[in-house]
């Protein structure tokens, strides 16, 4: 660097080094906006990761330290007696097996559904296009409201069963329409030159769009895994029998418990008290981690994804 | 996302509406009400108070469950499977996590879903379901329940369940009743610092606040005072505790809009009232000498627990719970010197009070039980579980020899393989978890001895020293119509709103006390005169109709 700089003056005249030498100076800025760059960078890593390590170490803290505010990065008086609290009991793990469950099916189901009608929308000459989006759009903005859309659910039978959860639920609009967008991006010729080669439309979607489209799958399946996955709003309306919920009811009512908005008038366990502390990071760790595991698979698609999908003018 | 989040509060608006709305139409003519030829099916002929009930033929009744995280329901209880066996009717529970239950019982109300029995209602939570009809009204069929009417004669018990009523002069909801007040929150106060100063527990307000200055003349540099129950409203706790020690019903968390003047006669605006402003005297006064930590209003709980535990306060608000539960453990491991308890309510001008009320929540029951065959044998049923004496002991100890044990003196004691808030640690089973008893549900209210069961020696002192106190008579009822109900709840926000930011600016001496005249006004300008005439013509009409 300090040869080049040198080199600055001997080379000036010439318009060609000229343009160098801008380069030469946009080299400095550049490599002090790159130490700028990681610094700001740092704090952003620094800032998000604070609370994550933070949960980690309250939920493996004692609940007097984190009660007298000095737990931060590591657990003070190490346990792991609300780890055991919750993972002792059966009822944890018969709601976990339904979150995995509810998850799986209602993404398998939702990521049909939605490439379907995505794919469909896609189609410029399609007939009455504008008012399949209508219809999908519409329900953006309107709902037929809580009480008509249960007694829907309970006539159809649906209640009490993984189906309330999942079909209500199959298709999101904002989901469907960045498809949709995708779909379009892709370009006709391949399609047209598929069909002249004698594929008929399931055959051009199956084997012609969807390899291309992996991107906007995986996006849309994270999307939908992590909405089923934290979801507890429509099990809770739908659900009567408690070993049916899913884990995220589990640990809201475990947390509303703990908090003592409701006692019957004696004192609780003092083992139980123990938990009310570190009873929140046990849950946030649990319940996160393992979708937080998927992110790193289905990263590069995500990325690559959503921008195929939102850029398209 | 945004999808998400929007229906979600969405839903909320739509229970409260819908639940207003008409839903079920099997309404009730009083014409019609008595005759319960129909409704005899499994229904016992000489069912009395203190008769054994037994259904003549096995029933089963829906119920609402609310599912408590600490004893989650099993199918397996003892409970579920010895009330079978003593009354032949077998309970269906629909659970719903304690978290959400208030919303998943309106949308099942609302929605005509509802089971026949509808437990941990809270009084005022029944107004919303009685223009829909999908609610019983519960005082016509008191002729059915033989043992809730003995315990309302023996307790007098009329009064408070007159507050109950609504403009029909019916009343919805069948609470639980104790036979005397249940005061839970005080102020908790660190002793040792007492010894230390050579000081007696305050009994008063005044001698609090001279106790919190002899404490802030030792520690200068500490706020003797910082309070918790902040969030959402300011100083929740403390607020009421000061109201109703002046005589008024209720501030702060347990925000009243009217107190009544017994000796004008009339209801009053509770935040206008030359008491209330007493009430803010006192608090501006401790924050301008330092004694009270300004914080109070606003921190959040886990905050103020930390001042205490890192002894930057020695008195706070609390319950019974919150001092084994919070505060003593949080002490022990910072201080292990630190001793506190719970003392009893200070008292304020309105003299040695317990304000306390003796409903509790209790249970609405769907209208349409009123049309099955089975009617009279549920209502029985009811009435045992819920109001005799063997029924409420049931609810709470369970089976003699097996969950509980007499002495001598006749006097109940857990047995010694059962477990119950400790009092008997390391048994290998649990009263609640394990056989399904003292449970939230199903047993409250009651004699002292039964309702006072399971607390700690020291809580149940404090009960005594309460309840030797006068208890504080209920106002009288001012049964609103929907049409003033809806009315009056559109003036309350913000009357509230201006309440509690004025209540904050006085305490906290951002405006001078010298304005309430001024602040009195901005509440009139808030529609307060209106509220008042509203409420003091129901409370006369109620009053002439009912002479």
């Amino acid at each position: 660097m300090v040869s080049i700089e040198a080199a600055e003056p001997a080379t000036a005249p010439t318009p060609e080094p000229r343009r160098r030498r801008r380069g030469i100076q946009q080299t400095r800025g550049y490599r002090v906006f790159q130490v700028v760059n990681a610094i700001i960078l740092t704090a952003v890593v620094v800032v998000t990761l604070y609370p994550f390590v933070n949960i980690v170490a309250r939920s493996m803290s004692h609940e007097a330290y984190i009660i007298a505010g000095q737990v931060n990065l590591v657990p003070r008086g190490f346990t792991l007696d609300t780890y055991q609290l919750v993972l002792s009991d059966s009822m944890f793990w018969t709601n976990y097996r339904n979150t995995v469950f509810y998850t799986v099916t209602a993404t398998l189901i939702s990521i049909v559904m939605t490439t379907c009608y995505a794919y469909v929308l896609s189609k410029k000459d399609l007939k009455g296009r504008s008012a399949l989006v209508g219809i999908a759009v519409f329900t953006m903005f309107f709902t037929g409201g809580l009480i008509p859309n249960y007694v829907l659910v309970t006539s159809l039978g649906l209640k009490n069963s993984v189906w309330a959860i999942a079909l209500p639920n199959a298709i999101n609009v904002f989901n469907l329409l960045v498809m949709k967008a995708f779909f379009e991006s892709l370009p006709n010729d391949l399609e047209e030159a598929a069909a002249v080669d004698g594929l008929n439309t399931y055959g051009i979607l199956w084997r012609i769009v969807l390899p291309l489209s992996k991107a906007i799958v995986a996006t849309m399946v994270l999307f939908y895994a992590v909405a089923f996955w934290n979801s507890w709003f429509a099990a809770f309306l739908y659900l009567d029998r408690q070993e049916l919920w899913p884990v995220t009811i589990y640990l809201r009512n475990l947390i509303a418990g703990a908090t003592g908005a409701e006692n019957i008038g004696a004192i609780s366990e003092a083992n139980e008290v123990q938990a009310e502390a570190t009873l929140k990071a046990v849950t946030i760790v649990l319940t996160t981690l393992p979708i937080l595991l998927v992110y790193p698979f289905v990263q590069r698609y995500f990325v690559r994804g959503i921008m195929l999908g939102a850029v398209k003018g | 996302m945004f999808r998400r989040s929007w229906r979600h509060t969405a839903a909320v608006a739509t229970v409260a509406l819908l639940a207003l709305s008409s839903v079920t139409a099997c309404g009730d003519d009083s014409s019609d009400a008595k005759d319960l030829s129909e409704n005899r099916a499994g229904a016992m002929e000489n069912y009395a108070a203190g008769t054994q009930f037994k259904a003549t033929e096995p029933l089963s009744f829906s119920v609402l469950y609310n599912n408590h995280p600490n004893y989650p329901l099993k199918n397996d209880w003892l409970f579920w499977k010895e009330l079978t066996a003593r009354t032949n009717v077998t309970l269906e529970p629909v659970a719903v996590p304690l978290s959400d239950y208030n919303q998943k019982r309106s949308l099942l109300i609302g929605a005509g879903d509802a089971p026949l029995l509808i437990p941990k209602t809270y009084p005022p939570d029944v107004h919303a379901y009685v223009s829909s009809g999908a609610i019983l009204p519960v005082s016509d069929y008191l002729d059915l329940m033989p043992n809730l009417k003995d315990k309302i004669e023996k307790w007098n018990l009329k009064p408070e369940l007159d507050t109950l009523r609504q403009a029909d002069g019916k009343f919805y909801l069948l609470p639980g009743v104790h036979e005397k007040p249940w005061h839970e929150y005080s102020l908790v106060v660190r002793t040792d610092i007492l010894d230390e100063l050579g000081l007696e527990i305050p009994k008063t307000w005044d001698e609090l606040y001279t106790v919190l200055k002899a404490m802030k003349a030792k520690y200068p540099d500490v706020y003797p005072f910082s309070d918790r129950y902040s969030q959402p409203n300011p100083a929740g706790n403390l607020l009421n505790l000061l109201a109703v020690s002046h005589g008024l019903e209720g501030a702060g968390w347990n925000f009243q809009h009217v107190s009544w003047n017994a000796g004008a006669q009339k209801f009053e605006y509770t935040a206008a009232t030359e008491h209330y402003r007493h009430v803010l005297e006192y608090l501006n006064k401790l924050v301008a000498e330092k004694l009270l930590d300004p914080e109070s209003f606003t921190q959040t709980d886990d905050l103020a627990r930390q001042k205490l535990a890192n002894s930057k306060s020695f008195v706070i608000s609390g319950n019974a719970q919150a001092l084994v539960n919070d505060y003593r453990p949080d002490l022990a491991a910072t201080n292990p010197k630190a001793k506190i308890t719970k003392i009893p309510l200070p008292v304020g001008p309105a003299g040695e009070i317990n304000p306390a009320s003796r409903l509790e929540n209790g249970m609405m029951i769907s209208s349409k039980a009123r049309d099955s065959k089975n009617f009279v044998a549920m209502m029985q049923f009811v009435d045992w579980l819920w109001y005799s004496d063997e029924g409420q002991m049931f609810a709470r100890w369970g089976v003699e020899g097996t969950t509980y044990v007499k002495d001598a003196t006749g006097k109940a004691g857990l047995a010694e393989d059962v477990d119950m808030i400790g009092l008997n640690p390391g048994a290998p089973k649990h009263l609640q978890k394990d056989f399904g008893f003292a449970n939230g549900v199903f047993a409250y209210g009651g004699r002292p001895e039964l309702v006072q069961a399971f607390f700690s020696a020291e809580e149940q002192e404090f009960q005594k020293v309460m309840n030797a106190r006068t208890p504080k008579s209920p106002p009288p009822p001012y049964p609103l119509t929907d049409e003033e109900r809806e009315q009056v709840s559109l003036w309350e926000t913000p009357l509230k709103d201006h309440v509690y930011q004025a209540t904050l600016q006085f305490a906290l001496g951002q405006r001078d006390l010298a304005q309430w005249d001024a602040y009195v006004t901005e509440l009139k300008s808030k529609n307060m005169d209106a509220y008042l005439d509203t409420v003091n013509k129901a409370y006369e009409r109620y009053r002439d109709e009912h002479k």
